[in-house]
């Protein structure tokens, strides 16, 4: 079944085509990665679906709702890591779990979650004290307090240390157990190696080319996914 | 049902708004602390009210004002412009939440400061200064409570408008500073020239502190005061939510 799917999608900043024609689809309970290059419209395609960028032409379904005009009922359904994102500096761990608990109607056991993802010893620190992994923990383990159907990840371990890294790819690999849809952006090529059932690989705004990590790297006639990145962005040296 | 789940969700984020305020040491000093020292020094050097109405009686309303005006005109506006700069309304857009509720929650947590503050006046002008009881409690609350909506809608729509934390704060002081003084909240307006006073009482604090002080001492509040801070609010709060929910 299909979660997911993005028609021909546009978006422009000042003329500027950043998403240029886009069109993918994500299937019920997999784990789906998206990689480019910076700049190539990533995070643009990401917030178009959770509704949080207006788009200018194509279509966009996310489990049958369109992100313009049922934002909120979608993000009843749909969590969000956001690549760049804060709270109030003054705001605890612990307060932050239990107030975005209370903005859904079936919100997973905060306390549990907290735990879930090592933030209880960190739960009377307040945001702007935290590191910048621990920050980006905070905000992978709040995209899945409502206990979302979808979940995007918009850059998931940037910041983390190998350790939490793998830690969090465990956690990841739990939710697509228990029937999540995971759509994964990454500059990472071994995280979607490691991680994703398909990858897509986008540049200026398209689809490159899309498949599993094993049949792009086959495509290309590289031994890892980095290579194969490389080569069929033609970015190759 | 979600309603209720709703309506809970918005209670608790305003408590937490609330304590992060409170948190904030400019914040809670200029909001809180600030008045009563105001208070106390007023009470130690002014000059006595023609027609000898109590210093305090006079006072405690007019700080209360000040208070008003400081935690919507200066702290609403900085904290809004400072969530959308910083992206914290960004990840709460990224929820189910409404965005205008989201801002109507900041408002209520910013009256819940002025709130404190008000109270905190009136404990210690009743007990340091003998302060009495207003005469008329119901003219009292509803004074507040339209002053505190009527200048909340100025300090969202100044949320709304001002790009940065530091042109918020700025120019929120600028407009606040003022008015305080012209409109009676520092000086009462029967000590003030009358040059003075026209422009004062063209200004949005003006209402507020004359229908404070108007229900204090039992005098019938003005219908005019009344309309004036229904109808700002009425138009700079629905500007707001136009301009916050784009
Ligand atoms: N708010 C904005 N205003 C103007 N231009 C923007 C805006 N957001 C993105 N862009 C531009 O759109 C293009 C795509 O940006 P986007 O953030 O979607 O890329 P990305 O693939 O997520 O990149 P990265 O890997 O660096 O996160 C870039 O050229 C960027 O400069
Ligand atoms: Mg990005």
């Amino acid at each position: 079944m299909t979660v997911i799917e993005i028609e021909n999608l546009r978006k422009s900043y000042h003329d500027r085509p950043a998403v240029d024609g886009l069109s993918l689809r994500v299937e019920r309970g997999e784990i789906f990665g998206i990689a480019g290059a910076n700049g190539a419209g990533k995070t643009t395609v990401v917030e178009c679906a959770a509704g949080l960028r207006p788009y200018d032409d194509g279509t966009v379904r996310v489990l049958g709702l369109d992100p313009r005009t049922d934002r909120r009922r979608l993000l009843q359904r749909v969590g969000v890591q956001l690549q760049e994102a804060a709270l109030p500096d003054a705001l605890r761990v612990g307060e932050a779990f239990r107030m975005y608990a209370s903005l859904y109607q079936h919100p997973l056991d905060w306390r549990a979650l907290m735990d879930e993802w090592g933030l209880t010893e960190k739960r009377r620190v307040g945001f702007a004290s935290l590191s910048g992994g621990w920050k980006q923990r905070l905000f992978v383990a709040l995209a899945l307090i409502g206990d979302p159907e979808v979940v995007f990840l918009d850059e998931l371990t940037t910041a983390l240390d190998p350790l939490a890294r793998r830690s969090t790819w465990d956690r990841v690999r739990k939710l697509r157990e228990r029937g999540v849809t995971v759509v994964l952006v990454t500059h990472f090529l071994e995280e979607a190696e490691a991680l994703c059932d398909r990858v897509a690989i986008i540049d200026r705004g398209r689809v490159v080319t899309a498949g599993s990590p094993q049949a792009l790297i086959a495509e290309a006639g590289t031994d890892s996914l980095d290579s194969a990145y490389l080569t069929l962005t033609g970015r190759g040296l | 049902m979600s309603e209720f789940t709703t309506f809970k969700g918005l209670a608790r984020v305003a408590s937490v708004e609330l304590l992060l305020i409170l948190r904030d040491p400019m914040a809670a000093f200029f909001a809180v602390a600030f008045p009563l020292v105001l208070l106390w020094v007023k009470m130690h050097t002014a000059d006595p009210l023609p027609g000898g109405l109590p210093i305090v009686a006079a006072t405690v309303p007019m700080l209360s004002t000040f208070v008003i005006g400081l935690a919507t005109l200066v702290v609403l506006p900085a904290t809004i412009a400072q969530y959308r700069e910083r992206r914290i309304l960004k990840r709460l857009r990224a929820t189910p939440a409404s965005s205008v509720l989201l801002l109507t929650v900041q408002w209520a947590a910013h009256l819940l400061l002025a709130v404190v503050g008000t109270v905190l006046l009136i404990v210690v002008g009743v007990v340091a200064f003998d302060l009495g009881a207003p005469a008329n409690t119901g003219s009292v609350v509803l004074a507040w409570l339209l002053g505190a909506m009527s200048l909340g809608a100025i300090g969202l729509l100044l949320g709304a408008v001002l790009p940065s934390t530091r042109g918020a704060t700025v120019i929120g002081l600028t407009l606040f500073f003022p008015m305080v003084f012209l409109s009676g909240a520092m000086i009462p307006r029967e000590l003030a020239s009358p040059s003075m006073r026209s422009i004062g009482d063209l200004l949005p604090l003006a209402p507020v502190v004359q229908s404070l002080r108007a229900g204090w001492t039992g005098e019938a509040l003005s219908m005019v005061h009344l309309g004036v801070m229904v109808a700002i609010f009425v138009v700079a709060g629905g500007l707001a939510v136009r301009l916050l929910r784009g």
